[in-house]
Protein backbone atom coordinates (compact mmCIF):
# COMPACT_ATOMS: atom_id res chain seq x y z
CA UNK A 1 0.00 0.00 0.00
CA UNK A 2 1.56 3.18 -0.82
CA UNK A 3 0.26 6.60 1.64
CA UNK A 4 -1.01 9.69 -0.33
CA UNK A 5 0.18 12.82 0.53
CA UNK A 6 -2.86 13.45 2.43
CA UNK A 7 -3.24 9.97 4.39
CA UNK A 8 0.52 10.66 4.49
CA UNK A 9 -0.15 14.18 6.36
CA UNK A 10 -3.00 12.30 8.54
CA UNK A 11 -1.03 9.55 10.07
CA UNK A 12 1.97 12.35 10.76
CA UNK A 13 -0.92 14.57 12.97
CA UNK A 14 -1.87 11.22 14.56
CA UNK A 15 1.94 11.14 15.44
CA UNK A 16 1.72 14.34 16.42
CA UNK A 17 -0.97 13.98 18.72
CA UNK A 18 0.12 11.03 20.43
CA UNK A 19 3.35 12.74 21.38
CA UNK A 20 1.83 15.51 22.59
CA UNK A 21 -0.21 13.60 24.88
CA UNK A 22 3.00 11.29 25.87
CA UNK A 23 4.82 14.30 26.44
CA UNK A 24 2.00 16.04 28.76
CA UNK A 25 1.77 12.83 30.54
CA UNK A 26 5.77 12.07 31.40
CA UNK A 27 5.93 15.55 32.56
CA UNK A 28 2.90 15.01 35.15
CA UNK A 29 4.44 11.44 35.78
CA UNK A 30 7.49 12.92 37.12
CA UNK A 31 5.71 15.37 38.92
CA UNK A 32 3.18 12.99 40.74
CA UNK A 33 5.93 11.01 41.57
CA UNK A 34 8.82 13.23 42.29
CA UNK A 35 11.41 12.19 39.74
CA UNK A 36 14.47 14.16 37.65
CA UNK A 37 16.26 17.27 39.11
CA UNK A 38 13.42 19.01 41.51
CA UNK A 39 13.39 15.77 43.59
CA UNK A 40 17.11 16.98 44.77
CA UNK A 41 14.91 19.56 46.66
CA UNK A 42 12.53 17.32 47.68
CA UNK A 43 15.60 15.07 48.70
CA UNK A 44 17.46 17.55 50.26
CA UNK A 45 14.32 18.89 52.31
CA UNK A 46 14.47 16.28 55.84
CA UNK A 47 17.90 17.25 56.39
CA UNK A 48 17.01 21.35 56.67
CA UNK A 49 14.43 19.79 59.25
CA UNK A 50 11.55 20.42 56.21
CA UNK A 51 9.94 16.71 57.34
CA UNK A 52 7.31 16.57 54.18
CA UNK A 53 4.54 14.25 52.40
CA UNK A 54 5.77 14.14 49.28
CA UNK A 55 6.27 11.28 47.12
CA UNK A 56 10.16 10.55 46.64
CA UNK A 57 10.88 8.38 43.88
CA UNK A 58 13.88 9.12 41.17
CA UNK A 59 14.19 5.71 40.08
CA UNK A 60 16.89 7.25 37.58
CA UNK A 61 17.14 9.93 35.34
CA UNK A 62 14.18 10.49 32.89
CA UNK A 63 15.24 9.30 29.88
CA UNK A 64 16.58 6.03 31.14
CA UNK A 65 13.73 5.16 33.23
CA UNK A 66 10.87 6.29 30.99
CA UNK A 67 13.07 4.64 27.74
CA UNK A 68 12.74 1.37 30.27
CA UNK A 69 8.85 1.21 30.39
CA UNK A 70 8.56 1.98 27.18
CA UNK A 71 10.86 -1.02 25.33
CA UNK A 72 9.47 -3.19 27.72
CA UNK A 73 6.04 -2.27 26.48
CA UNK A 74 7.52 -2.75 23.24
CA UNK A 75 8.78 -6.05 23.27
CA UNK A 76 5.71 -7.33 25.30
CA UNK A 77 3.42 -5.66 22.46
CA UNK A 78 5.68 -7.59 19.90
CA UNK A 79 5.62 -10.64 21.38
CA UNK A 80 1.29 -10.05 21.45
CA UNK A 81 1.77 -9.08 18.15
CA UNK A 82 3.68 -11.87 17.06
CA UNK A 83 1.14 -14.10 18.60
CA UNK A 84 -1.42 -12.68 15.99
CA UNK A 85 -3.26 -9.84 19.04
CA UNK A 86 -4.98 -6.89 17.46
CA UNK A 87 -2.92 -4.07 17.48
CA UNK A 88 -4.28 -2.20 19.89
CA UNK A 89 -5.07 -5.31 22.31
CA UNK A 90 -1.04 -6.17 22.11
CA UNK A 91 0.04 -1.95 22.56
CA UNK A 92 -2.44 -1.87 25.35
CA UNK A 93 -1.57 -5.06 27.23
CA UNK A 94 1.71 -4.22 26.50
CA UNK A 95 1.82 -0.97 28.11
CA UNK A 96 0.57 -2.54 31.13
CA UNK A 97 2.90 -4.51 31.65
CA UNK A 98 5.51 -2.02 30.82
CA UNK A 99 3.62 0.33 33.80
CA UNK A 100 3.73 -2.46 35.95
CA UNK A 101 7.22 -3.03 36.13
CA UNK A 102 7.43 0.82 36.32
CA UNK A 103 5.34 1.04 39.33
CA UNK A 104 7.28 -1.76 41.17
CA UNK A 105 10.42 0.68 40.45
CA UNK A 106 8.92 3.50 42.10
CA UNK A 107 7.90 1.78 44.96
CA UNK A 108 11.29 0.31 45.91
CA UNK A 109 12.61 3.55 45.35
CA UNK A 110 10.18 5.40 47.26
CA UNK A 111 10.77 3.04 50.41
CA UNK A 112 14.64 2.86 49.31
CA UNK A 113 15.12 6.18 49.48
CA UNK A 114 13.20 7.58 52.24
CA UNK A 115 14.66 4.45 54.17
CA UNK A 116 18.00 5.93 53.92
CA UNK A 117 16.67 9.28 55.27
CA UNK A 118 15.74 8.11 58.81
CA UNK A 119 18.05 9.26 60.69
CA UNK A 120 16.53 12.97 59.69
CA UNK A 121 13.31 11.38 61.55
CA UNK A 122 12.04 11.17 57.57
CA UNK A 123 8.71 9.34 57.74
CA UNK A 124 7.29 6.55 55.51
CA UNK A 125 3.98 7.45 54.71
CA UNK A 126 1.91 4.15 53.75
CA UNK A 127 -1.01 6.54 52.96
CA UNK A 128 0.88 8.26 50.42
CA UNK A 129 2.61 5.19 48.80
CA UNK A 130 -1.05 3.26 48.58
CA UNK A 131 -2.84 6.31 46.15
CA UNK A 132 0.07 8.18 44.64
CA UNK A 133 1.44 5.05 43.51
CA UNK A 134 -1.51 3.81 41.25
CA UNK A 135 -1.33 7.21 40.01
CA UNK A 136 1.93 6.77 38.65
CA UNK A 137 1.24 3.69 37.23
CA UNK A 138 -1.68 4.92 35.51
CA UNK A 139 0.18 8.19 34.01
CA UNK A 140 2.88 5.81 32.73
CA UNK A 141 0.49 3.57 31.35
CA UNK A 142 -0.42 6.38 28.98
CA UNK A 143 2.94 7.43 28.52
CA UNK A 144 3.54 3.81 27.22
CA UNK A 145 1.09 3.66 25.24
CA UNK A 146 1.36 6.33 22.88
CA UNK A 147 5.35 5.65 22.64
CA UNK A 148 4.61 1.77 21.45
CA UNK A 149 1.92 2.88 19.39
CA UNK A 150 4.16 5.60 18.11
CA UNK A 151 6.88 3.04 17.48
CA UNK A 152 3.95 0.58 15.76
CA UNK A 153 2.73 3.43 13.29
CA UNK A 154 6.49 4.10 12.44
CA UNK A 155 7.42 0.56 12.09
CA UNK A 156 4.39 -0.94 10.56
CA UNK A 157 2.08 1.57 9.14
CA UNK A 158 4.15 3.93 7.63
CA UNK A 159 5.09 3.76 3.82
CA UNK A 160 8.00 3.47 3.52
CA UNK A 161 8.21 1.60 7.20
CA UNK A 162 11.54 2.95 9.45
CA UNK A 163 13.88 0.29 9.52
CA UNK A 164 14.44 0.07 13.60
CA UNK A 165 12.24 -2.99 14.82
CA UNK A 166 8.93 -1.25 18.16
CA UNK A 167 11.09 -1.90 20.71
CA UNK A 168 13.81 0.02 19.85
CA UNK A 169 11.71 2.64 18.41
CA UNK A 170 10.17 2.72 21.52
CA UNK A 171 13.71 3.02 23.77
CA UNK A 172 14.49 6.23 21.75
CA UNK A 173 11.09 8.25 22.02
CA UNK A 174 11.56 6.96 25.77
CA UNK A 175 14.72 8.31 25.94
CA UNK A 176 13.25 11.35 23.99
CA UNK A 177 10.58 12.29 26.21
CA UNK A 178 12.14 11.83 29.21
CA UNK A 179 14.68 14.33 27.92
CA UNK A 180 12.06 16.63 26.86
CA UNK A 181 9.85 16.51 30.20
CA UNK A 182 13.08 17.23 32.58
CA UNK A 183 13.90 20.21 30.25
CA UNK A 184 10.68 21.67 30.30
CA UNK A 185 8.05 20.21 32.63
CA UNK A 186 10.64 20.06 35.40
CA UNK A 187 10.89 23.75 35.55
CA UNK A 188 7.65 24.19 36.47
CA UNK A 189 7.58 22.11 39.50
CA UNK A 190 11.32 23.31 41.09
CA UNK A 191 11.27 26.73 39.80
CA UNK A 192 7.75 27.54 40.78
CA UNK A 193 5.39 24.91 42.34
CA UNK A 194 8.17 23.99 45.21
CA UNK A 195 8.87 27.26 46.08
CA UNK A 196 5.64 28.79 45.10
CA UNK A 197 5.76 30.41 49.20
CA UNK A 198 8.66 33.27 47.24
CA UNK A 199 7.48 36.00 45.48
CA UNK A 200 6.41 35.23 41.66
CA UNK A 201 9.18 35.99 39.72
CA UNK A 202 12.05 36.56 42.35
CA UNK A 203 14.59 33.69 41.21
CA UNK A 204 15.00 31.53 43.57
CA UNK A 205 18.05 31.65 45.61
CA UNK A 206 20.54 29.48 46.06
CA UNK A 207 20.54 29.59 50.18
CA UNK A 208 17.02 28.74 50.10
CA UNK A 209 17.83 25.44 48.53
CA UNK A 210 15.34 22.26 50.42
CA UNK A 211 12.93 24.87 52.11
CA UNK A 212 10.32 23.56 50.10
CA UNK A 213 6.80 24.37 50.74
CA UNK A 214 4.91 21.80 52.61
CA UNK A 215 1.55 23.52 53.00
CA UNK A 216 -0.86 22.66 50.50
CA UNK A 217 -4.33 24.99 49.28
CA UNK A 218 -5.71 23.14 51.91
CA UNK A 219 -4.11 20.31 54.82
CA UNK A 220 -0.23 19.20 53.66
CA UNK A 221 0.92 19.00 50.78
CA UNK A 222 1.59 15.92 49.03
CA UNK A 223 2.28 14.67 45.42
CA UNK A 224 -1.32 14.96 44.23
CA UNK A 225 -1.64 18.59 44.64
CA UNK A 226 1.96 18.90 43.04
CA UNK A 227 0.84 16.99 39.78
CA UNK A 228 -2.58 19.44 39.86
CA UNK A 229 -0.91 22.78 39.39
CA UNK A 230 1.75 21.02 36.67
CA UNK A 231 -1.32 20.01 34.79
CA UNK A 232 -2.19 23.76 34.03
CA UNK A 233 0.59 24.83 32.13
CA UNK A 234 4.32 22.53 32.58
CA UNK A 235 2.50 19.55 31.29
CA UNK A 236 0.77 21.04 28.32
CA UNK A 237 3.66 22.56 27.15
CA UNK A 238 5.73 19.80 27.49
CA UNK A 239 3.70 17.96 25.43
CA UNK A 240 3.76 20.57 22.74
CA UNK A 241 7.29 20.38 23.15
CA UNK A 242 7.69 16.35 22.20
CA UNK A 243 4.82 16.59 19.27
CA UNK A 244 6.22 19.63 17.99
CA UNK A 245 9.76 17.31 17.73
CA UNK A 246 7.67 14.87 16.30
CA UNK A 247 5.44 15.99 14.09
CA UNK A 248 8.29 18.78 12.71
CA UNK A 249 11.23 16.68 12.37
CA UNK A 250 9.36 13.91 10.28
CA UNK A 251 7.15 16.98 8.23
CA UNK A 252 9.59 18.40 5.58
CA UNK A 253 10.53 15.04 4.39
CA UNK A 254 7.05 13.71 3.81
CA UNK A 255 6.09 17.10 2.27
CA UNK A 256 9.16 17.70 0.48
CA UNK A 257 10.52 13.87 -0.08
CA UNK A 258 13.81 12.78 0.58
CA UNK A 259 15.79 15.96 -0.70
CA UNK A 260 17.81 18.55 0.29
CA UNK A 261 14.92 21.17 0.08
CA UNK A 262 13.29 19.27 3.16
CA UNK A 263 16.82 19.64 5.10
CA UNK A 264 16.42 23.44 4.24
CA UNK A 265 12.94 23.64 5.36
CA UNK A 266 13.93 21.82 8.40
CA UNK A 267 16.57 24.49 8.78
CA UNK A 268 13.97 27.30 8.34
CA UNK A 269 11.77 25.61 10.67
CA UNK A 270 14.72 25.82 13.48
CA UNK A 271 15.58 29.74 12.47
CA UNK A 272 11.72 30.33 13.22
CA UNK A 273 11.76 28.70 16.39
CA UNK A 274 15.43 31.09 17.24
CA UNK A 275 13.58 34.35 16.30
CA UNK A 276 10.23 33.03 18.71
CA UNK A 277 12.63 32.56 21.43
CA UNK A 278 14.41 35.97 21.07
CA UNK A 279 10.97 37.68 20.77
CA UNK A 280 9.29 36.30 23.96
CA UNK A 281 13.58 36.79 25.88
CA UNK A 282 12.38 40.56 24.70
CA UNK A 283 8.49 40.32 25.64
CA UNK A 284 9.79 38.66 29.43
CA UNK A 285 12.71 41.47 30.22
CA UNK A 286 9.99 44.15 29.07
CA UNK A 287 7.65 43.19 30.82
CA UNK A 288 9.55 42.22 34.54
CA UNK A 289 12.22 44.57 34.20
CA UNK A 290 15.47 44.52 35.45
CA UNK A 291 15.64 42.64 39.70
CA UNK A 292 15.88 45.89 41.94
CA UNK A 293 18.53 46.16 44.98
CA UNK A 294 16.27 45.63 47.89
CA UNK A 295 15.57 48.19 50.82
CA UNK A 296 17.81 46.94 53.48
CA UNK A 297 20.81 46.05 51.14
CA UNK A 298 20.90 49.84 50.05
CA UNK A 299 21.01 50.71 53.17
CA UNK A 300 23.63 48.15 54.24
CA UNK A 301 25.71 49.21 50.92
CA UNK A 302 25.56 53.38 52.10
CA UNK B 1 43.67 -14.27 10.82
CA UNK B 2 43.90 -10.50 11.20
CA UNK B 3 43.60 -8.83 7.55
CA UNK B 4 44.35 -4.99 7.83
CA UNK B 5 42.18 -3.62 5.34
CA UNK B 6 42.42 0.54 4.80
CA UNK B 7 38.73 0.63 4.14
CA UNK B 8 38.27 -1.11 7.73
CA UNK B 9 40.64 1.40 9.33
CA UNK B 10 38.96 4.19 8.02
CA UNK B 11 35.70 3.04 8.91
CA UNK B 12 37.25 3.02 12.56
CA UNK B 13 38.73 6.58 11.93
CA UNK B 14 35.51 7.61 11.20
CA UNK B 15 33.27 6.44 14.10
CA UNK B 16 36.68 7.79 15.97
CA UNK B 17 35.35 11.68 14.34
CA UNK B 18 31.64 10.72 14.68
CA UNK B 19 32.21 10.44 18.91
CA UNK B 20 34.54 13.33 18.97
CA UNK B 21 31.98 15.55 16.68
CA UNK B 22 29.27 14.19 19.94
CA UNK B 23 31.77 15.13 22.63
CA UNK B 24 32.42 18.42 21.15
CA UNK B 25 28.49 18.76 20.48
CA UNK B 26 27.69 18.34 24.83
CA UNK B 27 30.01 21.54 25.17
CA UNK B 28 27.75 23.81 22.75
CA UNK B 29 24.49 22.80 24.40
CA UNK B 30 23.44 24.88 27.83
CA UNK B 31 22.60 23.14 30.52
CA UNK B 32 22.46 23.78 34.05
CA UNK B 33 21.49 20.77 35.62
CA UNK B 34 19.43 20.57 38.90
CA UNK B 35 19.85 24.23 39.50
CA UNK B 36 18.74 24.80 36.50
CA UNK B 37 15.61 23.05 36.94
CA UNK B 38 14.86 25.41 39.70
CA UNK B 39 15.66 28.27 37.50
CA UNK B 40 19.47 28.98 39.88
CA UNK B 41 21.84 28.84 36.65
CA UNK B 42 21.19 29.52 32.81
CA UNK B 43 20.61 27.19 30.31
CA UNK B 44 18.04 23.94 30.32
CA UNK B 45 17.37 22.31 33.13
CA UNK B 46 18.87 18.61 32.94
CA UNK B 47 21.72 17.26 32.50
CA UNK B 48 24.28 16.91 29.89
CA UNK B 49 23.93 13.25 28.99
CA UNK B 50 20.65 13.01 28.97
CA UNK B 51 19.80 16.18 26.66
CA UNK B 52 22.86 15.64 23.75
CA UNK B 53 21.59 11.93 23.78
CA UNK B 54 17.76 12.77 23.60
CA UNK B 55 18.31 15.14 20.63
CA UNK B 56 21.06 12.68 19.46
CA UNK B 57 18.34 9.71 18.95
CA UNK B 58 16.02 12.35 17.28
CA UNK B 59 18.58 12.37 14.81
CA UNK B 60 18.94 8.49 14.80
CA UNK B 61 15.69 8.17 13.83
CA UNK B 62 15.63 10.88 10.54
CA UNK B 63 19.04 9.71 10.08
CA UNK B 64 18.22 6.03 9.91
CA UNK B 65 14.98 7.03 7.98
CA UNK B 66 16.50 8.88 5.01
CA UNK B 67 19.08 6.38 4.51
CA UNK B 68 16.16 3.52 4.10
CA UNK B 69 15.10 4.72 1.63
CA UNK B 70 16.39 3.18 -1.85
CA UNK B 71 16.80 6.60 -3.92
CA UNK B 72 18.62 8.12 -1.89
CA UNK B 73 21.32 5.21 -1.37
CA UNK B 74 21.36 5.37 -5.25
CA UNK B 75 22.21 9.33 -5.17
CA UNK B 76 26.20 10.00 -4.80
CA UNK B 77 25.97 12.24 -2.41
CA UNK B 78 23.31 9.57 0.06
CA UNK B 79 26.00 10.55 3.13
CA UNK B 80 25.95 13.90 3.24
CA UNK B 81 22.02 13.90 2.93
CA UNK B 82 21.74 11.31 5.64
CA UNK B 83 24.49 13.44 7.95
CA UNK B 84 22.13 16.36 7.26
CA UNK B 85 19.05 14.49 7.96
CA UNK B 86 20.31 13.73 11.67
CA UNK B 87 21.42 17.38 12.29
CA UNK B 88 17.98 18.36 11.12
CA UNK B 89 16.34 16.14 13.41
CA UNK B 90 18.66 16.93 16.46
CA UNK B 91 18.07 20.68 15.47
CA UNK B 92 14.23 20.19 15.97
CA UNK B 93 14.30 18.47 18.92
CA UNK B 94 16.49 20.89 20.91
CA UNK B 95 14.91 23.58 19.06
CA UNK B 96 11.67 22.68 20.61
CA UNK B 97 12.87 22.03 23.99
CA UNK B 98 14.55 25.57 24.51
CA UNK B 99 11.52 27.26 23.60
CA UNK B 100 8.99 25.21 25.37
CA UNK B 101 11.50 25.84 28.22
CA UNK B 102 11.35 29.34 27.64
CA UNK B 103 7.77 29.65 28.03
CA UNK B 104 7.97 27.47 31.46
CA UNK B 105 10.63 30.28 32.84
CA UNK B 106 9.27 33.39 30.86
CA UNK B 107 5.29 32.67 32.17
CA UNK B 108 5.15 30.02 34.86
CA UNK B 109 8.67 30.46 36.76
CA UNK B 110 8.55 34.49 35.38
CA UNK B 111 12.10 35.15 35.25
CA UNK B 112 13.73 37.37 32.38
CA UNK B 113 16.41 35.33 30.72
CA UNK B 114 19.83 36.36 31.68
CA UNK B 115 23.70 35.01 30.96
CA UNK B 116 25.86 34.72 34.26
CA UNK B 117 28.80 34.35 31.98
CA UNK B 118 28.90 37.68 29.53
CA UNK B 119 27.86 41.08 30.50
CA UNK B 120 26.26 41.66 26.88
CA UNK B 121 24.99 38.87 24.97
CA UNK B 122 27.27 38.83 21.93
CA UNK B 123 24.60 37.97 19.07
CA UNK B 124 21.87 40.68 20.43
CA UNK B 125 23.78 42.76 22.79
CA UNK B 126 21.03 42.64 25.67
CA UNK B 127 22.87 43.34 29.26
CA UNK B 128 22.49 40.41 31.08
CA UNK B 129 23.50 41.23 34.02
CA UNK B 130 21.03 43.60 35.47
CA UNK B 131 18.43 40.69 35.08
CA UNK B 132 20.26 38.09 36.89
CA UNK B 133 18.77 37.44 40.23
CA UNK B 134 20.46 37.46 43.20
CA UNK B 135 22.06 34.42 44.49
CA UNK B 136 21.48 32.86 41.34
CA UNK B 137 24.12 31.85 38.25
CA UNK B 138 21.67 33.50 36.06
CA UNK B 139 18.64 31.85 34.29
CA UNK B 140 16.40 30.94 30.97
CA UNK B 141 17.46 30.58 27.63
CA UNK B 142 18.99 33.68 26.11
CA UNK B 143 19.64 33.98 22.40
CA UNK B 144 23.72 33.53 22.52
CA UNK B 145 22.22 29.88 24.47
CA UNK B 146 20.03 28.87 21.71
CA UNK B 147 22.03 29.48 19.25
CA UNK B 148 24.78 27.53 20.89
CA UNK B 149 22.36 24.81 21.82
CA UNK B 150 21.33 24.42 18.05
CA UNK B 151 25.06 24.54 16.78
CA UNK B 152 25.75 21.77 19.32
CA UNK B 153 22.60 19.70 18.60
CA UNK B 154 23.46 19.89 14.70
CA UNK B 155 27.38 18.32 15.75
CA UNK B 156 25.39 15.20 17.46
CA UNK B 157 23.18 14.94 14.83
CA UNK B 158 26.03 14.69 12.03
CA UNK B 159 28.05 12.56 14.96
CA UNK B 160 25.38 10.00 15.49
CA UNK B 161 24.50 9.69 12.06
CA UNK B 162 27.97 9.22 10.66
CA UNK B 163 28.52 6.24 13.07
CA UNK B 164 25.31 4.95 12.00
CA UNK B 165 26.24 5.45 7.95
CA UNK B 166 29.73 3.63 8.71
CA UNK B 167 27.85 0.67 10.95
CA UNK B 168 25.17 0.02 9.24
CA UNK B 169 27.11 -0.48 5.47
CA UNK B 170 29.97 -2.51 7.71
CA UNK B 171 26.93 -4.84 9.13
CA UNK B 172 25.21 -4.83 5.73
CA UNK B 173 28.08 -7.01 5.01
CA UNK B 174 28.27 -9.30 7.65
CA UNK B 175 27.73 -12.82 7.08
CA UNK B 176 26.79 -13.05 10.97
CA UNK B 177 24.40 -10.05 11.45
CA UNK B 178 23.69 -9.03 8.22
CA UNK B 179 19.64 -9.52 8.42
CA UNK B 180 19.79 -7.63 10.92
CA UNK B 181 22.52 -4.76 9.89
CA UNK B 182 20.10 -1.66 10.82
CA UNK B 183 19.16 -2.87 14.27
CA UNK B 184 22.94 -3.74 15.48
CA UNK B 185 23.87 -0.17 14.08
CA UNK B 186 21.25 1.69 15.58
CA UNK B 187 22.00 -0.23 19.15
CA UNK B 188 25.54 0.25 18.81
CA UNK B 189 25.11 3.79 17.82
CA UNK B 190 23.13 4.70 20.51
CA UNK B 191 25.97 3.23 22.77
CA UNK B 192 28.82 5.60 21.09
CA UNK B 193 26.51 8.33 21.95
CA UNK B 194 25.94 7.57 25.32
CA UNK B 195 29.94 6.92 25.94
CA UNK B 196 30.26 10.19 24.52
CA UNK B 197 27.91 11.96 26.49
CA UNK B 198 29.25 10.83 29.21
CA UNK B 199 32.62 11.88 29.08
CA UNK B 200 32.41 15.58 28.60
CA UNK B 201 29.76 15.69 31.71
CA UNK B 202 33.19 14.75 33.74
CA UNK B 203 35.06 18.12 32.71
CA UNK B 204 31.18 20.19 32.35
CA UNK B 205 30.89 19.46 35.65
CA UNK B 206 26.79 19.78 35.63
CA UNK B 207 26.70 23.23 34.23
CA UNK B 208 27.88 24.98 30.72
CA UNK B 209 26.25 28.07 29.02
CA UNK B 210 27.43 27.26 25.69
CA UNK B 211 30.93 28.61 23.68
CA UNK B 212 30.50 31.70 25.25
CA UNK B 213 31.42 29.81 28.73
CA UNK B 214 35.21 29.96 29.63
CA UNK B 215 34.77 26.78 30.68
CA UNK B 216 34.08 25.51 26.89
CA UNK B 217 37.34 26.49 25.99
CA UNK B 218 39.22 24.97 29.30
CA UNK B 219 37.70 21.31 28.80
CA UNK B 220 36.91 21.17 25.26
CA UNK B 221 40.28 20.00 24.46
CA UNK B 222 41.13 17.62 27.16
CA UNK B 223 37.31 16.25 26.44
CA UNK B 224 37.52 16.02 22.73
CA UNK B 225 41.08 14.38 22.83
CA UNK B 226 39.36 11.47 25.60
CA UNK B 227 36.53 11.15 23.19
CA UNK B 228 38.70 10.27 20.00
CA UNK B 229 40.76 7.83 21.95
CA UNK B 230 37.67 6.04 23.79
CA UNK B 231 35.62 6.20 19.87
CA UNK B 232 38.86 4.68 18.76
CA UNK B 233 37.70 1.63 20.90
CA UNK B 234 34.34 1.57 20.22
CA UNK B 235 35.33 1.63 16.36
CA UNK B 236 37.48 -1.42 16.98
CA UNK B 237 34.60 -3.10 18.91
CA UNK B 238 31.81 -2.01 16.18
CA UNK B 239 34.27 -3.50 13.47
CA UNK B 240 35.05 -6.88 15.55
CA UNK B 241 31.24 -7.54 16.33
CA UNK B 242 30.63 -7.47 12.73
CA UNK B 243 32.89 -9.98 12.11
CA UNK B 244 35.84 -7.44 10.82
CA UNK B 245 39.18 -7.22 11.09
Amino acid sequence: MVLDLTMSMAILAFMGALATIAGCLEDLESDVGSQSNPNSQVQLAPQMNFLHRIYNKAVSGEPVSNGLSAVIGGTAAMVLLDAKFFPLTAIGLGALVGALVYGIYATTSYAGRVASQSRFKQPLYMDIMRYTTPSIIAHNFIVCFCLVALAYIQSQILVPAHPFSIPFLALIWGISVGAIGSSVGDVHYGGEREFQNREFGCGLNTALSGRIVRKAESGLRNSIDNVWFCAKYGGPVTGIALGLTVFLSSWPTTIFGYTWIAIGVGIAIVLVMLILNRLIEVQVKNAYGPYKEEKNEKEAAA
Amino acid sequence: MVAFDPTTFMNVLLIAISGTLVCIAVHFIPVGGAPAAMAQATGIGTGTVELASGSGLVGLITASFMYSIPEVQARPDAMALVLAAGAMGSMIMIASTMLSGSLIYAYGVGVPFASAQVKKDPITGAVQDLYMSKGTQGQGLPTICYVSGIIGAALGGIGGALIYFVLVGIYAKSALIGGSAAAVAGVFTMGVFYVNAVVPSYGVGGTIEGFHDPKFRRVLPKDAFTSFVVSILCGILAVLIGGGF
